[in-house]
């Protein structure tokens, strides 16, 4: 952890971080996809240094380093526990600004926790495609080879129950139907990768809005409530 | 820390472990609370065979068998949240999403890959390649003489595959990513490199044939069982429980930062067989994981048992190397 130079209110550098000018895709449009924004209002007569010192806690995570200077906080995690409040994050901006007279905290908070669930869907299609193209590419079987596994399961001996199961009331298992012999082979099916791809979607939207609220939520009790350690 | 010694072994010399029943934390609340986590394990044990053992044909499916079982985990995550075994376990959406996505593996691109090169499909070319026919006689014996059959060959063959890869390097590579984890929660069995993934499901089942009904009561014996290794619930177990199978108690101390206590309780279902070659241990511990409890993420957990590998064979071939490797072994 690194701390340096005494907390100063100043005036907003947030804009200055802000990722896109000069960039062949303007991120600002797609970035919301990784990135939480927000502010909380200072409670009344907070400075930005008290506001820190209460937040400060929240960086002394193991794999966290972060450094103050100039009414901001930057901060980037590495291998965070999983118990870390702000685990979600991997890095991001705090600052303190003059909102119409009123000091507020805004944030910028990166995470590639939410990039990847956001992207993994697509992972789950190319599955599904896979399996798809496979299954088109395996040759059915020659006629000989299903006869002669006809044959195979003709000899096979009726399948019967113990009698011990007899008594106990269990079902006697299928017999086989005539001129079908046995079960036909399965092929993997697509339906899974479909499934997870939309579990991941579901994943993603309620995860960008619970961690947007969960750290909207971990900042005003740490400002409001909370003594700093 | 002095450890407590168990047999020849002292065990939390490394970090903190519970060892020994009697230490161990009961359920806390009322009498009702304590009821259910008292009983649920067994209740769901024997409903799930007498299910599938008088369940019509026409239901008694694979199928079925998926619906419960994901029905079931949605129960188990909503015990986590009911009744934690820790609050340093809780689930997360970060460690949720982490967990569904090695799941997601397991059912899509790992199921895909074991059609191809998995067990029964190598057990089957085995077969056909020498004019084998199945071991049938199985077939003639009670359902659930043939179930138990089922998941005592697989576990057993897993209690020596786990072994293997705490034993021996190059399979101590893809497993170790698993123990990086640093909390159970229902999902985490699944975590891990998929190459170890692929290894753990390996079987000699493909050998035998049995009954299908008895495919869907040895599952039963997994689901009942198994599941409980990884799960942020405190239960209850009863004591004739936790003599034959493993339970979160076990598998959390597998997984301590403990080095000794995590050369222990290898089996999946069936804990007597750690206790047939003296690897059980009875007992408990809350802080999880490699390296101090350093939680890996997905990136690393796909590339690390390479890297290492590679980083490995540098030390002990490459230019300038000494013949001692400074690389932890598996031993």
């Amino acid at each position: 952890m690194t701390v340096t130079a005494p907390l100063v209110a100043q005036p907003s550098t947030f804009v200055h971080i802000r990722p896109g000018k000069g960039r062949f895709v303007n991120l600002r449009f797609i970035d919301w996809i990784w990135h939480v924004r927000g502010s909380v209002p200072l409670p009344a007569g907070q400075t930005g240094d008290e506001a820190f010192a209460r937040l400060d806690p929240l960086f002394h995570e193991v794999g966290t380093t972060y450094e103050r200077s100039s009414g901001m906080l930057m901060f980037s995690k590495k291998d965070q526990p999983a118990q870390d409040k702000m685990s979600v994050f991997d890095s991001g901006v705090l600052q303190i600004e003059d909102d119409a007279g009123t000091p507020v905290l805004r944030y910028r908070l990166a995470s590639r926790a939410l990039l990847f669930c956001f992207l993994v869907p697509l992972l789950f299609l190319a599955f599904a495609q896979l399996t798809i193209a496979l299954n088109a590419f395996e040759k059915p079987p020659a006629a000989g080879a299903s006869t002669a596994a006809k044959d195979a399961d003709k000899k096979k001996p009726e399948l019967r129950l113990n009698p011990i199961d007899k008594a106990l009331g269990a079902p006697e298992p299928d017999k086989p139907k005539d001129g079908k012999g046995g079960k036909p082979e399965k092929k993997p099916t697509p339906t899974s990768a479909y499934v997870f791809a939309a579990i991941f979607v579901v994943l993603y939207g309620a995860g960008r809005i619970l961690e947007d609220r969960l750290v909207r939520r971990l900042f005003i009790r740490r400002l409001q409530h909370e003594a700093p350690a | 820390m002095d450890g407590v010694r168990v047999g020849n072994r002292l065990i939390g010399t490394q970090a903190p472990v519970t060892i020994g029943w009697e230490n161990i934390p009961k359920v806390e609340g009322g009498p009702v609370k304590q009821f259910i986590f008292t009983w649920f394990q067994p209740t769901v044990l024997f409903a799930l065979l007498a299910f599938w053992y008088y369940a019509p044909n026409s239901i008694a499916k694979a199928s079925t068998a998926i619906g419960i079982g994901i029905g079931f985990k949605v129960l188990l995550l909503a015990l986590e949240w009911v009744n934690p075994r820790y609050a340093s376990w809780r689930l997360t959406w970060k460690e949720l999403t982490t967990d569904l996505f090695y799941v997601g593996l397991g059912y899509t691109i790992l199921n895909l890959v074991d059609g191809y090169i998995g067990s029964d499909v190598m057990a089957k070319a085995i077969q056909t390649n020498f004019n084998w026919d199945k071991f049938a006689w199985f077939t003639g014996l009670p359902l659930l003489v043939q179930a138990f059959a089922i998941s005592f060959i697989f576990d057993f063959g897993q209690y020596w595959m786990h072994r293997g890869m705490h034993n021996w390097y190059p399979l101590w590579l893809p497993h170790s990513v698993h123990h990086y984890i640093t909390q159970l929660n229902i999902n985490k069995g699944a975590v891990g490199n998929p190459v170890e993934l692929f290894l753990i499901g390996l079987g000699i089942g493909g050998f035998f044939d049995f009954l299908p009904r008895a495919f869907l009561l040895a599952g039963a014996f997994g689901m009942a069982i198994g599941t409980y290794q990884h799960i942020n619930v405190r239960f209850n177990s009863p004591r004739w429980w936790r003599f034959l199978f493993n339970t979160t108690e076990h598998h959390s101390l597998h997984h301590s930062q403990d080095f000794e206590a995590t050369r222990s309780n290898y089996a999946g279902s069936y804990i007597f067989i750690d206790r047939m070659f003296g690897t059980c241990i009875d007992g408990e511990a809350e802080l999880l994981g490699m390296e101090g409890g350093r939680r890996m993420t997905i990136r690393e957990q796909m590339t690390f048992p390479f890297t290492e590998g590679w980083k490995t064979l540098k030390e002990k071939y490459g230019k300038g190397s000494s013949a001692h490797h400074s690389a932890v072994p598996a031993e």
